[in-house]
Protein backbone atom coordinates (compact mmCIF):
# COMPACT_ATOMS: atom_id res chain seq x y z
CA UNK A 1 0.00 0.00 0.00
CA UNK A 2 1.64 3.21 -1.07
CA UNK A 3 -1.39 5.47 -0.78
CA UNK A 4 -0.82 8.27 1.74
CA UNK A 5 -3.29 9.85 4.15
CA UNK A 6 -2.60 12.96 6.18
CA UNK A 7 -3.00 12.75 9.92
CA UNK A 8 -2.17 16.00 11.75
CA UNK A 9 -0.53 17.19 8.54
CA UNK A 10 1.89 14.25 8.50
CA UNK A 11 1.66 11.86 5.55
CA UNK A 12 1.20 8.27 6.58
CA UNK A 13 0.48 5.04 4.82
CA UNK A 14 -3.17 4.08 4.62
CA UNK A 15 -3.67 1.15 7.01
CA UNK A 16 -4.51 -2.17 5.42
CA UNK A 17 -7.96 -3.71 6.11
CA UNK A 18 -6.28 -6.32 8.28
CA UNK A 19 -4.70 -3.62 10.39
CA UNK A 20 -7.99 -1.73 10.67
CA UNK A 21 -9.59 -4.95 11.84
CA UNK A 22 -6.84 -5.45 14.42
CA UNK A 23 -7.31 -1.91 15.72
CA UNK A 24 -11.07 -2.38 15.96
CA UNK A 25 -10.58 -5.69 17.76
CA UNK A 26 -8.09 -4.06 20.11
CA UNK A 27 -10.49 -1.28 21.06
CA UNK A 28 -13.40 -3.68 21.42
CA UNK A 29 -11.46 -5.92 23.81
CA UNK A 30 -10.35 -2.91 25.88
CA UNK A 31 -13.93 -1.65 26.17
CA UNK A 32 -15.27 -5.09 27.04
CA UNK A 33 -12.66 -5.63 29.74
CA UNK A 34 -13.30 -2.13 31.07
CA UNK A 35 -17.00 -2.91 31.23
CA UNK A 36 -16.33 -6.10 33.16
CA UNK A 37 -14.14 -4.27 35.70
CA UNK A 38 -16.69 -1.50 36.18
CA UNK A 39 -19.55 -3.98 36.49
CA UNK A 40 -17.61 -5.93 39.10
CA UNK A 41 -16.80 -2.84 41.15
CA UNK A 42 -20.39 -1.62 40.91
CA UNK A 43 -21.77 -4.92 42.16
CA UNK A 44 -19.19 -4.95 44.94
CA UNK A 45 -19.81 -1.40 46.18
CA UNK A 46 -23.50 -0.84 45.47
CA UNK A 47 -24.79 -2.45 48.65
CA UNK A 48 -22.25 -0.67 50.86
CA UNK A 49 -23.06 2.66 49.27
CA UNK A 50 -26.78 2.09 49.72
CA UNK A 51 -26.23 1.19 53.38
CA UNK A 52 -24.17 4.36 53.84
CA UNK A 53 -26.87 6.47 52.21
CA UNK A 54 -29.50 4.92 54.46
CA UNK A 55 -27.42 5.65 57.55
CA UNK A 56 -26.99 9.24 56.37
CA UNK A 57 -30.74 9.60 55.88
CA UNK A 58 -31.42 8.14 59.28
CA UNK A 59 -29.03 10.64 60.87
CA UNK A 60 -30.57 13.55 58.95
CA UNK A 61 -34.08 12.47 59.96
CA UNK A 62 -33.06 12.06 63.59
CA UNK A 63 -31.60 15.56 63.67
CA UNK A 64 -34.38 17.27 61.74
CA UNK A 65 -37.13 15.75 63.87
CA UNK A 66 -35.09 15.55 67.12
CA UNK A 67 -36.01 11.88 67.31
CA UNK A 68 -35.30 9.99 70.49
CA UNK A 69 -33.38 6.74 70.29
CA UNK A 70 -35.71 4.01 69.06
CA UNK A 71 -38.68 6.34 68.52
CA UNK A 72 -40.83 4.93 65.73
CA UNK A 73 -41.17 6.91 62.52
CA UNK A 74 -43.94 6.42 60.02
CA UNK A 75 -42.80 6.51 56.41
CA UNK A 76 -45.24 6.98 53.56
CA UNK A 77 -43.90 6.27 50.08
CA UNK A 78 -45.76 8.15 47.41
CA UNK A 79 -45.78 7.03 43.81
CA UNK A 80 -47.63 8.07 40.72
CA UNK A 81 -49.70 5.53 38.81
CA UNK A 82 -49.95 7.58 35.63
CA UNK A 83 -52.04 5.05 33.69
CA UNK A 84 -54.86 5.28 36.24
CA UNK A 85 -54.45 8.95 37.19
CA UNK A 86 -53.80 7.92 40.76
CA UNK A 87 -51.24 8.39 43.51
CA UNK A 88 -50.43 5.27 45.50
CA UNK A 89 -49.46 5.64 49.17
CA UNK A 90 -47.64 2.90 51.00
CA UNK A 91 -47.17 3.32 54.73
CA UNK A 92 -44.76 1.40 56.94
CA UNK A 93 -42.52 1.88 59.93
CA UNK A 94 -39.12 3.34 58.97
CA UNK A 95 -36.27 0.86 59.06
CA UNK A 96 -38.61 -2.10 59.45
CA UNK A 97 -38.53 -3.61 55.95
CA UNK A 98 -40.26 -6.82 56.96
CA UNK A 99 -42.99 -5.15 58.98
CA UNK A 100 -46.56 -4.74 57.82
CA UNK A 101 -47.06 -2.17 55.07
CA UNK A 102 -50.45 -0.88 54.05
CA UNK A 103 -51.31 0.64 50.76
CA UNK A 104 -54.00 2.93 49.44
CA UNK A 105 -54.46 4.70 46.13
CA UNK A 106 -56.27 7.98 45.58
CA UNK A 107 -57.23 9.36 42.19
CA UNK A 108 -55.99 12.85 41.39
CA UNK A 109 -59.36 14.36 42.37
CA UNK A 110 -59.05 12.75 45.79
CA UNK A 111 -61.36 9.74 45.75
CA UNK A 112 -60.03 6.44 47.09
CA UNK A 113 -59.37 3.90 44.41
CA UNK A 114 -59.02 0.15 44.76
CA UNK A 115 -57.09 -1.65 42.09
CA UNK A 116 -58.65 -4.47 40.10
CA UNK A 117 -57.03 -7.88 40.72
CA UNK A 118 -54.19 -8.63 38.30
CA UNK A 119 -53.99 -5.02 37.20
CA UNK A 120 -50.59 -3.95 35.85
CA UNK A 121 -49.27 -0.70 37.34
CA UNK A 122 -46.20 1.32 36.49
CA UNK A 123 -45.26 3.38 39.53
CA UNK A 124 -43.07 6.49 39.44
CA UNK A 125 -41.71 7.46 42.86
CA UNK A 126 -42.83 10.90 44.08
CA UNK A 127 -40.65 10.97 47.18
CA UNK A 128 -41.41 9.93 50.74
CA UNK A 129 -42.91 11.66 53.71
CA UNK A 130 -41.87 10.84 57.27
CA UNK A 131 -44.22 11.42 60.18
CA UNK A 132 -43.02 11.62 63.78
CA UNK A 133 -45.67 11.03 66.42
CA UNK A 134 -48.98 9.54 65.37
CA UNK A 135 -51.13 10.49 62.37
CA UNK A 136 -53.76 11.80 64.79
CA UNK A 137 -51.24 13.90 66.73
CA UNK A 138 -48.20 14.43 64.52
CA UNK A 139 -45.13 15.99 66.13
CA UNK A 140 -43.37 16.85 62.90
CA UNK A 141 -42.85 15.87 59.29
CA UNK A 142 -39.92 15.41 56.95
CA UNK A 143 -40.66 15.53 53.23
CA UNK A 144 -38.34 14.24 50.58
CA UNK A 145 -38.22 16.35 47.46
CA UNK A 146 -36.14 16.94 44.42
CA UNK A 147 -35.68 19.69 41.93
CA UNK A 148 -33.76 20.15 38.72
CA UNK A 149 -30.61 22.12 39.59
CA UNK A 150 -28.07 23.78 37.34
CA UNK A 151 -26.38 20.49 36.45
CA UNK A 152 -28.25 17.59 37.92
CA UNK A 153 -31.06 16.98 40.34
CA UNK A 154 -30.93 18.43 43.84
CA UNK A 155 -32.40 16.03 46.38
CA UNK A 156 -33.41 17.47 49.73
CA UNK A 157 -35.36 16.98 52.96
CA UNK A 158 -37.77 19.63 54.27
CA UNK A 159 -38.76 19.40 57.93
CA UNK A 160 -42.07 20.88 59.07
CA UNK A 161 -43.52 21.13 62.54
CA UNK A 162 -47.12 20.16 63.30
CA UNK A 163 -48.33 23.60 62.12
CA UNK A 164 -46.50 23.17 58.77
CA UNK A 165 -43.87 25.79 59.62
CA UNK A 166 -40.46 25.02 58.14
CA UNK A 167 -38.04 23.95 60.85
CA UNK A 168 -35.21 22.70 58.67
CA UNK A 169 -34.07 22.07 55.11
CA UNK A 170 -31.20 19.80 54.25
CA UNK A 171 -29.68 19.09 50.83
CA UNK A 172 -28.88 15.40 50.54
CA UNK A 173 -27.46 15.21 47.06
CA UNK A 174 -26.44 17.76 44.48
CA UNK A 175 -23.84 18.35 41.79
CA UNK A 176 -23.83 22.14 41.71
CA UNK A 177 -20.56 24.02 41.17
CA UNK A 178 -18.33 24.31 44.24
CA UNK A 179 -18.15 27.89 45.46
CA UNK A 180 -21.24 28.90 43.47
CA UNK A 181 -24.34 26.70 43.27
CA UNK A 182 -23.00 24.40 45.96
CA UNK A 183 -23.49 27.26 48.43
CA UNK A 184 -27.23 26.51 48.44
CA UNK A 185 -26.42 23.40 50.49
CA UNK A 186 -24.81 25.44 53.29
CA UNK A 187 -26.54 26.04 56.58
CA UNK A 188 -26.29 29.79 56.04
CA UNK A 189 -28.34 29.64 52.83
CA UNK A 190 -30.81 27.03 54.10
CA UNK A 191 -31.35 29.14 57.22
CA UNK A 192 -33.37 31.49 55.05
CA UNK A 193 -36.19 28.93 54.92
CA UNK A 194 -36.43 28.53 58.70
CA UNK A 195 -39.55 29.74 60.44
CA UNK A 196 -41.59 30.36 57.30
CA UNK A 197 -45.19 29.23 57.69
CA UNK A 198 -47.17 27.57 54.93
CA UNK A 199 -48.83 30.82 53.83
CA UNK A 200 -45.51 32.58 53.38
CA UNK A 201 -44.05 29.51 51.65
CA UNK A 202 -46.86 29.61 49.09
CA UNK A 203 -45.83 33.18 48.18
CA UNK A 204 -42.11 32.47 48.38
CA UNK A 205 -39.93 34.09 45.74
CA UNK A 206 -36.20 34.53 45.09
CA UNK A 207 -34.47 37.89 44.83
CA UNK A 208 -31.01 38.83 43.62
CA UNK A 209 -30.83 41.76 46.05
CA UNK A 210 -27.94 41.47 48.48
CA UNK A 211 -28.62 40.23 52.00
CA UNK A 212 -29.09 42.95 54.62
CA UNK A 213 -25.95 43.08 56.74
CA UNK A 214 -27.57 42.07 60.07
CA UNK A 215 -29.36 39.13 58.39
CA UNK A 216 -26.15 38.00 56.73
CA UNK A 217 -24.33 38.02 60.07
CA UNK A 218 -27.15 36.07 61.72
CA UNK A 219 -27.14 33.44 58.96
CA UNK A 220 -23.36 33.10 59.14
CA UNK A 221 -23.68 32.34 62.86
CA UNK A 222 -25.93 29.41 61.97
CA UNK A 223 -22.85 27.49 60.80
CA UNK A 224 -22.04 26.57 64.40
CA UNK A 225 -25.38 26.99 66.18
CA UNK A 226 -28.28 24.55 66.25
CA UNK A 227 -31.38 25.80 64.41
CA UNK A 228 -33.62 25.68 67.50
CA UNK A 229 -31.63 28.02 69.79
CA UNK A 230 -30.68 30.13 66.76
CA UNK A 231 -34.35 30.74 65.93
CA UNK A 232 -35.03 31.85 69.51
CA UNK A 233 -32.01 34.15 69.56
CA UNK A 234 -32.97 35.85 66.30
CA UNK A 235 -36.76 35.84 66.65
CA UNK A 236 -37.18 39.52 65.73
CA UNK A 237 -34.95 39.27 62.68
CA UNK A 238 -36.73 36.08 61.55
CA UNK A 239 -40.11 37.75 61.86
CA UNK A 240 -38.89 40.58 59.66
CA UNK A 241 -37.17 38.36 57.09
CA UNK A 242 -39.80 35.64 56.75
CA UNK A 243 -41.93 38.18 54.88
CA UNK A 244 -39.04 38.76 52.48
CA UNK A 245 -38.04 36.61 49.51
CA UNK A 246 -35.07 34.23 49.65
CA UNK A 247 -31.82 35.97 48.72
CA UNK A 248 -30.09 34.07 45.93
CA UNK A 249 -26.45 33.04 46.22
CA UNK A 250 -24.44 35.58 44.21
CA UNK A 251 -23.71 34.10 40.81
CA UNK A 252 -25.95 31.11 41.40
CA UNK A 253 -29.46 32.39 40.85
CA UNK A 254 -30.47 29.25 38.93
CA UNK A 255 -29.46 26.91 41.76
CA UNK A 256 -31.13 29.17 44.34
CA UNK A 257 -34.37 29.31 42.35
CA UNK A 258 -34.26 25.56 41.71
CA UNK A 259 -34.03 24.70 45.39
CA UNK A 260 -36.60 27.32 46.42
CA UNK A 261 -39.18 26.22 43.88
CA UNK A 262 -38.51 22.61 44.85
CA UNK A 263 -39.11 23.34 48.53
CA UNK A 264 -42.24 25.31 47.71
CA UNK A 265 -43.66 22.60 45.44
CA UNK A 266 -42.84 19.83 47.90
CA UNK A 267 -44.66 21.61 50.72
CA UNK A 268 -47.68 22.46 48.57
CA UNK A 269 -48.03 18.86 47.39
CA UNK A 270 -47.64 17.65 50.95
CA UNK A 271 -50.44 19.91 52.27
CA UNK A 272 -52.86 18.54 49.69
CA UNK A 273 -51.77 14.92 50.16
CA UNK A 274 -51.71 15.05 53.94
CA UNK A 275 -55.35 16.15 54.02
CA UNK A 276 -56.09 13.08 51.92
CA UNK A 277 -54.00 10.42 53.62
CA UNK A 278 -54.35 11.52 57.23
CA UNK A 279 -57.88 10.07 57.71
CA UNK A 280 -56.77 6.87 56.00
CA UNK A 281 -53.64 6.58 58.20
CA UNK A 282 -55.67 7.28 61.33
CA UNK A 283 -58.22 4.66 60.35
CA UNK A 284 -55.70 1.91 59.72
CA UNK A 285 -53.06 2.43 62.38
CA UNK B 1 4.30 16.73 26.84
CA UNK B 2 7.45 18.79 26.58
CA UNK B 3 7.92 18.38 30.31
CA UNK B 4 7.85 14.62 30.06
CA UNK B 5 11.06 13.31 31.50
CA UNK B 6 13.00 10.68 29.64
CA UNK B 7 14.51 7.91 31.65
CA UNK B 8 16.92 5.45 30.06
CA UNK B 9 14.83 2.79 28.38
CA UNK B 10 17.39 -0.01 28.46
CA UNK B 11 18.28 -0.12 32.14
CA UNK B 12 15.48 0.93 34.50
CA UNK B 13 16.70 2.24 37.88
CA UNK B 14 16.07 0.32 41.08
CA UNK B 15 12.87 0.48 43.09
CA UNK B 16 14.15 2.91 45.70
CA UNK B 17 15.58 5.26 43.06
CA UNK B 18 12.23 5.26 41.26
CA UNK B 19 10.33 6.10 44.45
CA UNK B 20 12.67 8.97 45.33
CA UNK B 21 12.55 10.15 41.74
CA UNK B 22 8.75 10.41 41.85
CA UNK B 23 8.60 12.07 45.25
CA UNK B 24 11.55 14.48 44.96
CA UNK B 25 13.49 14.78 41.71
CA UNK B 26 10.52 14.57 39.37
CA UNK B 27 7.73 15.46 41.76
CA UNK B 28 4.68 15.82 39.49
CA UNK B 29 3.57 19.14 40.97
CA UNK B 30 6.76 20.84 42.16
CA UNK B 31 9.19 19.64 39.50
CA UNK B 32 7.13 18.69 36.43
CA UNK B 33 4.44 21.35 37.06
CA UNK B 34 1.69 18.96 35.92
CA UNK B 35 -1.92 18.91 37.14
CA UNK B 36 -1.66 22.28 38.85
CA UNK B 37 -5.37 23.06 38.47
CA UNK B 38 -6.58 20.27 40.77
CA UNK B 39 -3.58 20.90 43.02
CA UNK B 40 -4.93 24.41 43.59
CA UNK B 41 -8.62 23.54 43.57
CA UNK B 42 -8.76 20.87 46.27
CA UNK B 43 -5.95 21.84 48.62
CA UNK B 44 -7.80 24.29 50.86
CA UNK B 45 -7.48 21.64 53.58
CA UNK B 46 -5.10 18.77 54.33
CA UNK B 47 -7.93 16.21 54.42
CA UNK B 48 -9.02 17.05 50.87
CA UNK B 49 -5.43 16.80 49.69
CA UNK B 50 -5.03 13.39 51.31
CA UNK B 51 -8.12 11.87 49.76
CA UNK B 52 -7.48 13.22 46.26
CA UNK B 53 -3.81 12.21 46.58
CA UNK B 54 -4.79 8.66 47.53
CA UNK B 55 -7.21 8.49 44.60
CA UNK B 56 -4.50 9.68 42.18
CA UNK B 57 -2.01 7.23 43.68
CA UNK B 58 -4.42 4.33 43.19
CA UNK B 59 -5.32 5.35 39.65
CA UNK B 60 -1.67 5.87 38.69
CA UNK B 61 -0.52 2.50 40.00
CA UNK B 62 -3.48 0.58 38.56
CA UNK B 63 -3.24 2.26 35.15
CA UNK B 64 0.54 1.87 34.93
CA UNK B 65 0.35 -1.79 35.85
CA UNK B 66 -2.48 -2.42 33.38
CA UNK B 67 -0.59 -0.71 30.56
CA UNK B 68 2.68 -2.50 31.22
CA UNK B 69 0.94 -5.88 31.30
CA UNK B 70 -0.93 -5.15 28.08
CA UNK B 71 1.83 -3.16 26.36
CA UNK B 72 2.52 -5.79 23.71
CA UNK B 73 -1.16 -6.21 22.88
CA UNK B 74 -1.98 -2.52 22.46
CA UNK B 75 -1.85 -1.38 18.85
CA UNK B 76 0.52 1.63 18.65
CA UNK B 77 -1.89 3.60 16.45
CA UNK B 78 -4.62 3.62 19.10
CA UNK B 79 -2.46 3.62 22.22
CA UNK B 80 -3.62 7.06 23.42
CA UNK B 81 -7.36 6.20 23.22
CA UNK B 82 -6.62 2.87 24.89
CA UNK B 83 -4.70 4.58 27.69
CA UNK B 84 -7.58 7.01 28.13
CA UNK B 85 -10.09 4.16 28.42
CA UNK B 86 -7.87 2.36 30.93
CA UNK B 87 -7.54 5.51 33.05
CA UNK B 88 -11.27 6.19 32.81
CA UNK B 89 -12.11 2.66 33.96
CA UNK B 90 -9.86 2.89 37.00
CA UNK B 91 -11.05 6.40 37.85
CA UNK B 92 -14.67 5.24 37.75
CA UNK B 93 -13.81 2.22 39.88
CA UNK B 94 -12.02 4.38 42.48
CA UNK B 95 -14.88 6.87 42.34
CA UNK B 96 -17.43 4.17 43.18
CA UNK B 97 -15.20 2.70 45.88
CA UNK B 98 -14.71 6.09 47.56
CA UNK B 99 -18.43 6.85 47.38
CA UNK B 100 -19.09 3.55 49.14
CA UNK B 101 -16.33 3.52 51.75
CA UNK B 102 -15.71 7.21 52.53
CA UNK B 103 -19.00 9.00 51.78
CA UNK B 104 -18.29 12.02 54.00
CA UNK B 105 -14.94 12.77 52.37
CA UNK B 106 -16.31 11.87 48.95
CA UNK B 107 -18.94 14.57 49.33
CA UNK B 108 -16.09 17.10 49.58
CA UNK B 109 -13.87 16.02 46.69
CA UNK B 110 -16.13 13.77 44.59
CA UNK B 111 -16.22 16.23 41.75
CA UNK B 112 -12.43 16.30 41.45
CA UNK B 113 -12.07 12.53 41.64
CA UNK B 114 -13.93 12.24 38.33
CA UNK B 115 -11.53 14.78 36.83
CA UNK B 116 -8.53 12.51 37.45
CA UNK B 117 -9.29 11.09 33.99
CA UNK B 118 -7.83 14.27 32.52
CA UNK B 119 -4.80 14.58 34.82
CA UNK B 120 -1.74 15.02 32.62
CA UNK B 121 0.58 13.27 35.06
CA UNK B 122 -1.15 9.90 34.71
CA UNK B 123 -1.21 9.60 30.94
CA UNK B 124 2.32 11.01 30.70
CA UNK B 125 3.64 8.22 32.96
CA UNK B 126 1.83 5.65 30.84
CA UNK B 127 3.33 7.02 27.62
CA UNK B 128 6.81 7.71 28.98
CA UNK B 129 7.33 4.80 31.32
CA UNK B 130 4.70 2.07 31.55
CA UNK B 131 4.45 1.43 27.82
CA UNK B 132 8.21 0.68 27.62
CA UNK B 133 9.17 -0.93 30.90
CA UNK B 134 8.47 -4.28 32.56
CA UNK B 135 6.09 -4.76 35.47
CA UNK B 136 8.27 -4.21 38.54
CA UNK B 137 9.92 -0.88 37.61
CA UNK B 138 6.57 0.34 36.26
CA UNK B 139 4.88 -0.45 39.56
CA UNK B 140 7.48 1.52 41.51
CA UNK B 141 7.41 4.39 39.03
CA UNK B 142 3.61 4.62 39.40
CA UNK B 143 3.89 4.34 43.17
CA UNK B 144 6.60 7.02 43.30
CA UNK B 145 4.69 9.44 41.08
CA UNK B 146 1.45 8.85 42.98
CA UNK B 147 3.22 9.37 46.31
CA UNK B 148 4.88 12.48 44.89
CA UNK B 149 1.47 13.89 44.01
CA UNK B 150 0.06 12.91 47.41
CA UNK B 151 2.98 14.52 49.25
CA UNK B 152 2.63 17.67 47.15
CA UNK B 153 -1.12 17.96 47.86
CA UNK B 154 -0.62 17.38 51.58
CA UNK B 155 2.16 20.00 51.75
CA UNK B 156 0.12 22.58 49.84
CA UNK B 157 -2.96 21.74 51.89
CA UNK B 158 -1.02 22.05 55.16
CA UNK B 159 0.36 25.49 54.28
CA UNK B 160 -3.00 26.76 53.08
CA UNK B 161 -5.06 25.32 55.94
CA UNK B 162 -2.57 26.61 58.52
CA UNK B 163 -2.30 30.10 57.09
CA UNK B 164 -5.85 30.40 55.75
CA UNK B 165 -7.86 28.81 58.56
CA UNK B 166 -5.35 28.53 61.42
CA UNK B 167 -6.01 24.79 61.55
CA UNK B 168 -4.50 21.47 60.53
CA UNK B 169 -6.60 18.44 59.58
CA UNK B 170 -9.63 20.33 60.85
CA UNK B 171 -8.18 20.97 64.35
CA UNK B 172 -7.66 24.60 65.23
CA UNK B 173 -3.99 25.06 66.10
CA UNK B 174 -3.63 28.84 65.87
CA UNK B 175 -5.76 31.34 67.79
CA UNK B 176 -6.18 33.47 64.64
CA UNK B 177 -6.50 33.02 60.91
CA UNK B 178 -3.16 34.56 59.89
CA UNK B 179 -3.69 35.06 56.15
CA UNK B 180 -7.16 34.29 54.86
CA UNK B 181 -5.79 34.96 51.37
CA UNK B 182 -4.13 31.54 51.32
CA UNK B 183 -7.49 29.77 51.40
CA UNK B 184 -8.43 31.43 48.10
CA UNK B 185 -7.39 30.03 44.69
CA UNK B 186 -4.77 32.75 44.13
CA UNK B 187 -3.21 31.84 47.48
CA UNK B 188 -2.99 28.26 46.19
CA UNK B 189 -0.82 29.38 43.29
CA UNK B 190 1.40 31.38 45.63
CA UNK B 191 1.77 28.35 47.90
CA UNK B 192 2.74 26.15 44.96
CA UNK B 193 5.25 28.72 43.72
CA UNK B 194 6.87 29.02 47.15
CA UNK B 195 7.07 25.25 47.61
CA UNK B 196 8.38 24.86 44.07
CA UNK B 197 11.14 27.34 44.83
CA UNK B 198 11.93 25.39 47.97
CA UNK B 199 12.20 22.14 46.02
CA UNK B 200 14.42 23.89 43.48
CA UNK B 201 16.65 25.07 46.31
CA UNK B 202 16.88 21.54 47.75
CA UNK B 203 17.79 20.17 44.35
CA UNK B 204 20.56 22.72 43.86
CA UNK B 205 21.99 22.09 47.29
CA UNK B 206 21.86 18.35 46.69
CA UNK B 207 23.98 18.90 43.59
CA UNK B 208 21.23 17.94 41.16
CA UNK B 209 20.83 19.91 38.02
CA UNK B 210 18.29 22.72 38.28
CA UNK B 211 15.52 22.50 35.75
CA UNK B 212 13.03 24.91 34.34
CA UNK B 213 10.15 23.58 36.38
CA UNK B 214 7.62 25.55 34.37
CA UNK B 215 8.48 23.81 31.12
CA UNK B 216 4.88 23.79 29.94
CA UNK B 217 2.24 21.31 30.91
CA UNK B 218 0.74 23.48 33.62
CA UNK B 219 -2.28 24.05 31.48
CA UNK B 220 -3.18 20.37 31.54
CA UNK B 221 -6.09 19.44 33.73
Amino acid sequence: MSELVHIDGVPRERPSPAEVARIAFNLTVVCLLGGVVLGGVYVGTERIEAAGRLAGERRALGELLSLREGEPLLVVEQSLDAAHDAVVYRASTWGDEHGAAREQAFTLDGTPRSSAPGEVRTLTPLGRMFVAGTPAAPRGFVLEGESRGYKNRIRFFVALDAQFTVCGVRVLEHEEDPGLGAEVATRAFLGQYLGRDSASIARLDVTRDPLPEDWRAALAALANTEPGPWQQAHAALLARESAQPVHAVTGATISSRALTSGVKRTIEHFRRRWALVRPWLEGTS
Amino acid sequence: MSAAPTLPVEQPPGAWALLVNGIVHENPVFRLALSLCPAVAVTTTVANGIILGIAVLAVQVLSSVTVTLARNAIHPRVRIPVYTIIIAVWVSAIDMALAAFAPALYAQVGLYVKLIVAFAIIISRLEVFASRQPLVPTFFDGLGMGLGFLVALVLIGAVRELLGAGALLGFTVLPVRPLLFFALPAGGFFTIALLMAFFQYLERRGGGKPRAASAGGGHHG
